[in-house]
């Protein structure tokens, strides 16, 4: 069963604020969700390769260079950048 | 009471392919920040990666020299988590199907350290913190990698050496990495517990991550040992966590708080399909493989009958091997060989970096040359060596520096030539010896080295000397 602290967790995990007033309806969307997916758990799994459910195998590429892209264009959607870095908030505590 | 070190690795040793794991971009190392980069490794969405084909067949090779079954069937799995060195807030990793398992690296002592698993993964970005902020450059992001996970069956920090020793030469052997601790293409992340020795439970563990070198390794393990064992001793708890090494300090620190307990939430990645290896395909790349460093050790030293010591220096670096393999080549003896490129030729070579590389101004060829010459008797050991300290200086061939005169030996008639001179010039030597004093004829065989320029053989002089005055 779902409990308050497991959305908390998720939340968490998530990067995502949940305010206190939402967790309930969240607790109850989230069993409805999981409930959903005993669906597929009690479906018999004989006969069924799920390691390659579309039966493909091996798409690789030849370890050959492609020239790379334009600084400016990777950094286009950054949120800032500085000396051609992207620059994110300090994460070091 | 007495307690015992338990330690487990996980080695990540990168790739020396030319593009990334799952794009074309390169992987060379360095470059402006950001130029080795397309959507694809800086995790755009809507962008679709594809496997290097190369990445599959270096982690094979790389498992069977470390004794790996290869699985035939193997998957790439998504290991979420948050940090800004991964553009795409999770890594591409594999869990439950690595390309490799259960394979065992041995070590001199006889014990085996097993290795659970060898898995293909993507390198993160590099972060460097600057003026309040953090700067993020990708192009190491994507950048392929194998990690070697042995199980705990370090006992100590000796050991421990030893495994990382033997890592590096067989992944350069077999042409998958350089191998570059300082570079940052193999990095140890190390797992530690101590128990009462002759216990079977295993204690809680703390792991150090990311060290770059094997003094580092071998300190850190030394100091968290003693940490583990101090908390034990005082009643306390060791509590599981990650811990950085400060070589400054010599001392480990926590890197996380217990907030941020790992929950990876692996799952299969849907963007990448299965990789299927068929068993032809392993045979195939078994068959590539060229005599690995323990093959090589135990055919010097068994076959050539070469001493251990000398043995292991050779096999280090492949190239120091094939090197030695050219120069020994139809002589009679390949210590002779050996103990030239311990001995005079390493002493030109400065740093580990050199001895990898190799490159000398001697050809195998000409040191081949040079030992045929001794072997036939044509010039003697100390002519050999100062030859080569010149071969060495100028990088000419024997051939070019050795005067006809040098080369010429001494011919039969010439060293008896010598002894009557040698005879001629100490009457009293000669008569003494004849009475029966042996030494006396030392005095006469220094006469013939010394007017031979050293080219005389000393027990063949002795012998001819010998024969000569009691023949009178």
């Amino acid at each position: 069963m779902v409990d308050k602290e497991e959305i908390m967790k998720i939340a968490i995990l998530s990067k995502l604020f949940v305010a206190e007033d939402e967790i309930e309806q969240l607790t109850e969307d989230m069993a409805k969700i999981i409930s959903f997916a005993d669906t597929i758990n009690n479906a018999s799994e004989e006969g069924t390769e799920f390691d390659n459910i579309n039966n493909l195998s091996n798409v690789l590429r030849e370890d050959e260079v492609v020239p790379s892209y334009e600084r400016e264009k990777i950094l286009a959607n950054a949120k800032d950048s500085d000396e051609g870095c992207f620059l994110v908030k300090n994460i070091m505590r | 009471m007495k307690y015992e070190l338990v330690a487990g690795f996980e080695t990540h040793v990168e790739l020396a392919t030319n593009t990334k794991i799952f794009c074309s971009c390169t992987t060379q190392f360095g470059g402006e920040p950001n130029t080795h980069c397309c959507p694809i490794c800086i995790g755009l969405p809507g962008t679709l990666p594809k496997l290097n084909k190369r990445v599959v067949e270096f982690a094979i090779r790389a498992g069977l020299a470390t004794n790996c079954e290869i699985a035939e069937i193997s998957k790439m799995d998504r290991k979420n988590y948050c940090y800004p060195d991964l553009p795409k807030a999770y890594q591409i990793s594999q869990y439950d199907k690595p390309l490799c398992e259960h394979g065992y690296i041995e070590l001199s002592n006889g014990r085996k350290i097993r290795i659970l698993r060898i898995h293909i993964e993507e390198d993160a970005g590099k972060l460097v913190h600057s003026r309040g902020s953090t700067m993020v450059d990708y192009n190491r992001g994507g950048v392929p990698l194998i990690e070697i996970v042995s199980e705990p069956d370090i006992r100590s920090a000796e050991e421990a050496r030893e495994y990382v020793e033997k890592l590096q030469p067989i992944m350069r052997y077999i042409g998958v990495s350089d191998c570059k601790m300082q570079e940052g293409s193999m990095r140890c992340d190390v797992n530690i517990s101590v128990r009462p020795a002759g216990s079977e439970k295993l204690g809680t563990r703390t792991e150090i991550k990311n060290m770059n070198s094997i003094t580092f390794i071998t300190k850190a393990m030394e100091y968290e040992f003693g940490r583990q064992v101090d908390l034990i001793e005082s009643g306390e708890q060791v509590v599981q966590e990650t811990l950085r090494y400060d070589d400054a300090t010599n001392t480990t620190s926590s890197m996380r708080g217990k907030e941020d307990a790992n929950d990876y939430r692996y799952f299969r990645d849907p963007d990448l399909v299965t990789i299927s290896v068929p068993r032809s395909k392993v045979e195939e790349i078994a068959a590539s493989l060229p005599e690995l460093p323990a093959q090589k050790l135990a055919r010097y030293t068994e076959e050539l009958g070469l001493p251990e010591k000398d043995a292991q220096l050779l096999i280090k670096y492949r190239k120091v091997a094939e090197y030695f393999e050219r120069a020994m080549e139809g002589t009679k003896n390949p210590k002779t060989a050996a103990n030239f490129i311990i001995g005079q030729i390493f002493r030109t070579v400065e740093n580990e970096a050199e001895k990898e590389a190799f490159d000398i101004r001697v050809s195998a060829e000409s040191l081949n040359e040079l030992i045929r010459l001794i072997d036939s008797g044509k010039i003697r050991m100390n002519i050999a060596k100062s030859t080569l300290d010149k071969m060495l200086e100028t990088g000419q061939k024997p051939s070019e520096l050795l005067s006809d005169s040098d080369m010429a030996g001494l011919s039969a008639e010439a060293l008896k030539e010598l002894c009557q001179q040698a005879v001629a010039a100490n009457p009293k030597a000669a008569a003494d010896y004849r009475s029966g004093k042996e030494k006396a004829i030392k005095a006469l065989v220094g006469f013939v080295m010394k007017n031979s320029r050293g080219q005389a053989d000393a027990a063949l002089a002795e012998q001819t000397l010998s024969a000569m005055i009691m023949e009178n």
